[in-house]
């Protein structure tokens, strides 16, 4: 319903050339109504990157009693650090324990 | 006196949690923490937006067979989601898969950030109230 609102609204906004910026900004919004084509490959575990950088710089704005740029920026790199080289221990601790079960 | 005095100081406690879940980084705002509440609302709001452009508005499936955990994380970002909500009811916005996963994973832990952001800033307006207090 929401898919047909925006192709209307896109037909209408075509019709007049001033509306450019009308056009581009209902299909940045119509992007938001279709799934991307993610497949289930090892590159897809590239999208826990922007989650960690969340998740540590949510923390650490929480945590830290003053905010100044280098302190923040340099707080929460090293918590996003911690948590990947975790991950990754974790995965390969995983991925040996699998390796040894299943031979 | 007193009563009236932890009365106010209770209303006010409640304001700023209902503010920190109706626009992130709000609570932090009326505490005049412009930096943490600037941060903390880019950041939240870029990953719930991540999470629906991964899997569509579809992934805010409220009244469908999300598990319920999922939905109350993803009603903690705003009461925004729960327009969305009314909106892919009946499943009006299918998404199936990884993408479906990913994108409740990501609205799912930006509503959990927020809810942190909440009781922080709750936690915040209880400190500034002892200390006016004197305690």
């Amino acid at each position: 319903m929401l898919s047909t609102l925006f192709i209307w609204l896109i037909c209408e906004a075509c019709r007049q050339p001033e509306a450019k910026i009308l056009v581009k900004a209902i299909f940045l919004i119509a992007t938001f109504t279709a799934p991307e084509k993610l497949g289930g490959n090892p590159q897809s575990m590239l999208w826990l990157l922007p989650l960690a950088a969340a998740i540590a710089i949510i923390y650490k704005v929480t945590k830290l009693p003053k905010i100044t740029a280098v302190n923040f920026i340099k707080e929460t790199a090293i918590l996003f650090g911690s948590i990947i080289v975790f991950i990754v221990i974790a995965a390969l601790a995983l991925h040996s324990v699998a390796w040894l079960i299943t031979g | 006196m007193v009563l009236v005095a932890r009365q106010k100081q209770t209303l006010f406690l409640l304001a700023v949690g209902l503010l920190a879940w109706l626009v992130p980084g709000a609570g932090h705002f009326v505490l005049k923490e412009n930096k943490r509440s600037i941060i903390i609302f880019t950041t939240i709001m870029l990953t719930f937006c991540v999470g629906i452009y991964i899997g569509s508005i579809g992934v805010i499936n409220l009244f469908g067979a999300t598990p319920w955990y999922v939905v109350g994380a993803q009603i903690m970002n705003s009461p925004i989601v729960l327009a969305l909500g009314q909106l892919t009811r009946g499943g009006a916005y299918p998404v199936y898969g990884w993408p479906n996963e990913i994108g409740q994973i990501y609205t799912s832990t930006a509503g959990l950030l927020n809810l942190l952001c909440v009781v922080n800033a709750v936690y915040l307006a209880y400190l500034r109230g002892v200390q006016t207090a004197g305690g």
